[in-house]
């Protein structure tokens, strides 16, 4: 019974209109209390940002970074608002986090001319887990606006020489546009890809065979995604108003 | 704070063209003690959608709107001159029955309703068209609805023209509404809302107008899709970075130069 209203609420917020995700989750969280859990972790939205006040630089917010109602900064690798008996981080993983904050900071730099990027890694039994966060808002002008958030969420086993690398990503893409000849326009949305690798991985005492390997996987997998961003968004619905009314 | 039956009506409205049937499902999942009160909300649903419905005794299919109801609830049919039920949780006809179009503008009415459907047969592949005087009968409604499913590919679409026709003034303005959902792997949806403005001393006047700014706003749209692509949707993120090269994931991850590779440590 639970995973039927499971998939039901996963289907509905398929059909419902993606800039409102935030609200559609709480309103059926409040038709099913049970679900909120499970929603909160497997439906994305898009990223809230925090300062670090250690740093002073921009985080991103997601399930794996919080405890309670406190966030880890992985800049600072503390918890804000402070809590006691946090869990942070082994020292090992932690040092690849850092690696993996710095590279990504280096590749949105490159791609996104902007934005803010956080990578968050845990260990597991086999390997260890992360998300790597991307965020970037358009300069907002009376005539149009856009905002991507990238959300990759890996899942690495150790396998000897090998580790097996499985990626899941969404990109949630909302652009809108206000012209006088338009009116009002509203492309909303997001897309999910997944892919696995079987990658080796060279030495490196703080992880960096790791974080080349996911580093590659996430710009592969963001390049293909652009394009399937761009096919869909500016192709499809497109040809989609043009099977409705011929010019 | 919002009951559940406000929540679960929420949903109906904003049920994507064509998914309806999928959105009552899930909320038959998530509240079944919610859907026997859900005919209101259906019936809102299929007035703001301008669902169509099959009439006997009409050839046509016919919009079911806030502008063709009746006092009684019943709904009526210009073309065809008949009245009829909605049941709207079906969104079938029932119990058709004549009905004269009573009302002061009648001739303009059945004038523009001609050269209206005419002229929609020249731009919409399948549409239905709707002509009602207004409430107060000193204005005409002019609806069209062109909708296009394909939920096998996993897109639908649906197109809405709104106009109100003053007689007195020659004039008309009205609204365009387009919706598009696409959902293969995810879950995209555009949506447009435009004013229009027209006026001409004739229907056939009235008709070509209207057929001009719907021409001009879907040119404005298509270069809408061009726009936005070459400006926000680059703006957030590159092809590739200003180098033209992908990222050198050994550089930045990598080994520090002369670090961990035995041998002295040297700054580069």
């Amino acid at each position: 019974m639970a995973d039927d209203q499971f998939d039901a609420a996963l289907d509905l917020l398929r059909r419902l209109n993606p800039k409102h995700t935030t609200q559609n989750v709480s309103h059926i969280c409040s038709l099913v209390p049970s679900l909120e859990e499970e929603l909160l972790a497997s439906v994305d939205q898009p990223l809230e940002v925090r300062r670090c006040k250690k740093t002073g630089r921009d985080y991103l917010l997601c399930d794996y970074n919080r405890d309670g109602d406190s966030y880890r900064s992985p800049w600072s690798n503390e918890f804000e608002p402070e809590i006691e008996g946090a869990e942070v981080p082994t020292e090992k993983v932690r040092k690849m986090e850092v690696k993996a904050n710095e590279a990504f900071d280096v590749y949105r730099e490159l791609y996104y001319e902007g934005g803010i990027s956080s990578v968050y890694f845990w260990s597991l039994d086999d390997g260890f887990a992360g998300v790597v966060l991307l965020k970037k808002s358009s300069s907002p002008s009376s005539r149009a606006s856009g905002v991507w958030d990238s959300i990759h969420v890996l899942e690495v086993q150790d396998r000897g020489r090998l580790a097996h690398y499985k990626l899941t990503s969404t990109v949630i893409l909302n652009l809108g546009s206000q012209a006088e000849a338009l009116g009002e326009m509203d492309l909303s949305g997001n897309m999910t890809r997944q892919v696995t690798a079987d990658l080796a991985v060279d030495g490196g005492a703080e992880g960096e065979g790791h974080v080349i390997n996911v580093g590659k996987m996430v710009e592969d997998m963001e390049s293909k995604m652009r394009n399937l961003l761009q096919e869909v968004y500016f192709g499809k619905a497109k040809d989609v108003v043009g099977d409705l009314r011929s010019n | 704070m919002v009951t559940k039956s406000e929540t679960v009506s929420s949903f109906v409205q904003a049920a994507p063209p064509g998914e309806l049937s999928n959105v009552v499902e899930d909320i038959k999942a998530l509240a079944p003690s919610e859907v026997r009160s859900l005919e209101p909300a259906f019936k809102k649903y299929n007035e703001e959608q301008y669902t169509t419905v099959k009439v006997s005794g009409s050839s046509q299919t016919v919009i079911v709107s806030s502008y063709n109801v009746l006092d009684d609830g019943r709904y009526f049919d210009t073309a065809s001159q008949t009245s009829f039920e909605v049941d709207h949780s079906s969104q079938t006809a029932l119990s058709a029955q004549s009905h004269t179009l009573d009302s002061r503008n009648a001739d303009a009415i059945q004038s523009l309703l001609k050269a209206f459907s005419a002229a929609a047969t020249e731009h919409f592949p399948s549409s239905t068209v709707g002509v009602y005087p207004t409430d107060s009968d000193s204005s005409i409604a002019i609806l069209l609805v062109a909708n296009k499913y394909s939920p096998q590919n996993f897109w639908n679409g649906r197109w809405r023209s709104t106009y109100l026709f003053d007689p007195s003034s020659k004039s008309v303005s009205g609204t365009v509404k387009v919706d598009v959902h696409y959902y293969e792997d995810g879950n995209v949806r555009m949506s447009t809302s435009k004013k229009v403005e027209a006026s001409s001393s004739s229907v056939e006047g009235i008709v070509r107008e209207i057929a001009k700014a719907e021409n001009k706003f879907q040119e404005e749209l298509n270069r809408a899709f061009s726009t936005l692509a070459e400006g926000s949707f680059k703006g957030l993120r590159r092809q590739l970075p200003v180098t033209r090269q992908r990222v050198e994931w050994e550089k930045i991850a990598g080994y520090r130069l002369g670090q961990d590779i035995g041998g002295g440590r040297s700054k580069s």
